[in-house]
């Protein structure tokens, strides 16, 4: 499978002195192309600094980011980006906030624009287009901000716990739609959760990490056939995957 | 009809307080030159009407020329002390402290050096106005999130894309806010410098009133200036309503009108 993402012996801190935080050291990561990729772990192990090295925000202390071979330096424009929050501008429609992603990045190609109707209709919004965001509810207004993370057609989807805002329900839902979107698109998806269930439902692989200083403890597999629905969840290969998850977490003394 | 009621209150207030007013003055035999009664101001307003307009355009067009110089110089001061931490550095402290002591204690020096003209006037109300739109459109332009920031760098945005399409815009809440509180302040400046040296304008009636004893007239121009403060007020907000609708406090407020 090619490569596309790489991390090499990354380690990142913040602050000097006795301010000083090692947010990552030493993480060594591989995602293949087409791969969906789950990052679990308490808060404050370093799973959003480490998406956001990877999006080429911040720089790491030491180490090499790669996306699709090539180290990166600064946000590689082959991304997407979706936050916890949706971040949408209030003055624009859905339409024109999904479209800011091509006015930033000067693309007047008229495909890229035909393209936003087909990602709204592909998130249930079709009838939502010239909408203010005000008037959406928070897992629509994040439906929208999934649209403008892949109107320019990127190879590469990072996730922040882009559903955590979300009510149980809209939540779950929300899970299936990624996946559907995810099985339709075939992006690379790094995906950053807190929640076990769902970094294994969603997950081909789930990268556990440890906090201070954050560290891979484990990638676990997942091997349980697609499309999954929360049937799964009676599936032993599905407990076997939570199971571990859930283990390495309560070793490294963080709970859920 | 909820509207309607919601007047009745400042209405019952205002007719309570005019009550009072007319009780004191025929009470006590206050005589006309303290405090004359309300009939006599309104009486003076109708026979001057003409005269009053006169003078009013002239402390409006200072006004709005001086409000004009604060948001064409405000905005700009305000966006590079954002964008150059040397700048903010080496002004801030000094445009606090020019904050510190009254302006109009400046006002005499200004008329010393540009005189008794249209000139003054402006410098003067800019002076009292300007700062409570660099202040809140520097608190507008900080007030971004993390994560707006980090949507735009992911989109590889330019410092003017930045600017253009995430701060500025977003910062307008804050703008306006400082913008309605700048207007009123503008009123103020406008007649700060017209009693320090004008031959026209609703700051020189007040002086000329004062001198002949005339209350009559003084509070016929005290009346003329609360009518322009109100009137420029909402005439900001209605601007403002017209340019960010998506704003959560003009939403609410329209929600309140039943709009």
């Amino acid at each position: 499978m090619p490569q596309a993402i790489a991390l090499k012996s990354v380690s990142k801190t913040f602050g000097s002195g006795t301010q000083r935080v090692d947010a990552l050291l030493d993480i060594d990561l591989d995602v293949g192309k087409g791969e969906f990729v789950s990052v679990v772990g308490a808060s404050g192990c370093g799973k959003s600094t480490m998406l956001r090295l990877i999006a080429g925000l911040m720089a790491p202390t030491s180490g090499v980011v790669e996306i699709g071979g090539r180290p990166i330096d600064g946000p590689d424009p082959g991304i997407g980006i979706v936050f916890q929050t949706p971040v949408l501008l209030p003055w624009r429609s859905v339409r024109r906030n999904v479209e800011l992603q091509l006015d930033i990045r000067r693309n007047a190609d008229p495909a890229a624009r035909g393209q936003v109707d087909a990602l709204l209709k592909l998130v249930g919004l079709s009838g939502f287009a010239e909408r203010k965001p005000y008037e959406l509810s928070g897992g629509m207004q994040q439906r929208v901000s999934i649209c403008r993370a892949l109107v320019h057609d990127p190879s590469l989807l990072l996730m922040d716990e882009p559903f955590g805002a979300l009510d149980a329900l809209t939540r779950e839902q929300m899970n299936m739609e990624l996946q559907r979107i995810w099985m339709e698109t075939r992006k690379t998806v790094l995906f950053i959760t807190h929640s076990i269930t769902e970094s294994v439902l969603l997950g081909d692989r789930v990268v556990v990490m440890t906090p201070r200083p954050g560290r891979i403890m484990e990638i676990v597999p997942v091997p349980v056939p697609r499309p999954r629905d929360f049937s799964i969840m009676r599936m032993p290969e599905f407990h076997t995957a939570c199971d571990r998850v859930r283990q390495l977490m309560n070793a490294a003394g963080m709970t859920e | 009809m909820h509207r309607l009621t919601a007047a009745i209150y400042p209405l019952a207030a205002m007719i309570g307080v005019i009550a009072l007013w007319y009780a004191t003055v025929i009470f006590f035999a206050v005589p006309k030159y303290i405090l004359p009664l309300p009939g006599d101001v309104y009486q003076r307003i109708r026979e001057d009407l003409e005269f009053l307009l006169w003078h009013s355009l002239i402390t409006v067009l200072e006004t709005l020329g001086g409000f004009a110089l604060s948001i064409a110089l405000g905005i700009p001061i305000a966006i590079a002390l954002v964008a150059s931490r040397t700048l903010d550095r080496a002004l801030m402290p000094w445009l606090i402290l020019s904050q510190t002591f009254p302006k109009v204690a400046l006002a005499p020096l200004i008329v010393v050096w540009f005189g008794l003209g249209f000139t003054p006037k402006l410098l003067v109300t800019f002076l009292v106005a300007f700062f409570p739109i660099v202040i809140s459109t520097i608190v507008g332009l900080r007030s971004i999130e993390r994560e707006m920031i980090e949507l735009a760098q992911s989109m590889r945005a330019t410092t003017l894309q930045m600017f253009w399409h995430f701060r500025l815009p977003l910062a307008l809440p804050n703008i306006f806010a400082g913008l309605k509180v700048s207007v009123a302040f503008a009123v103020v400046g406008a007649v700060i410098a017209e009693w320090v040296g004008a031959s026209a304008g609703l700051g020189y009636l007040l002086m000329r009133a004062n001198g002949n004893l005339d209350t009559t007239l003084l509070f016929a121009v005290l009346a003329a200036l609360m009518v322009i403060g109100v009137f420029l007020y909402y005439a900001v907000e209605v601007i403002e309503r017209l340019s960010i609708p998506w704003h959560v406090v003009v939403r609410l407020q329209d929600m309140a009108r039943g709009a």
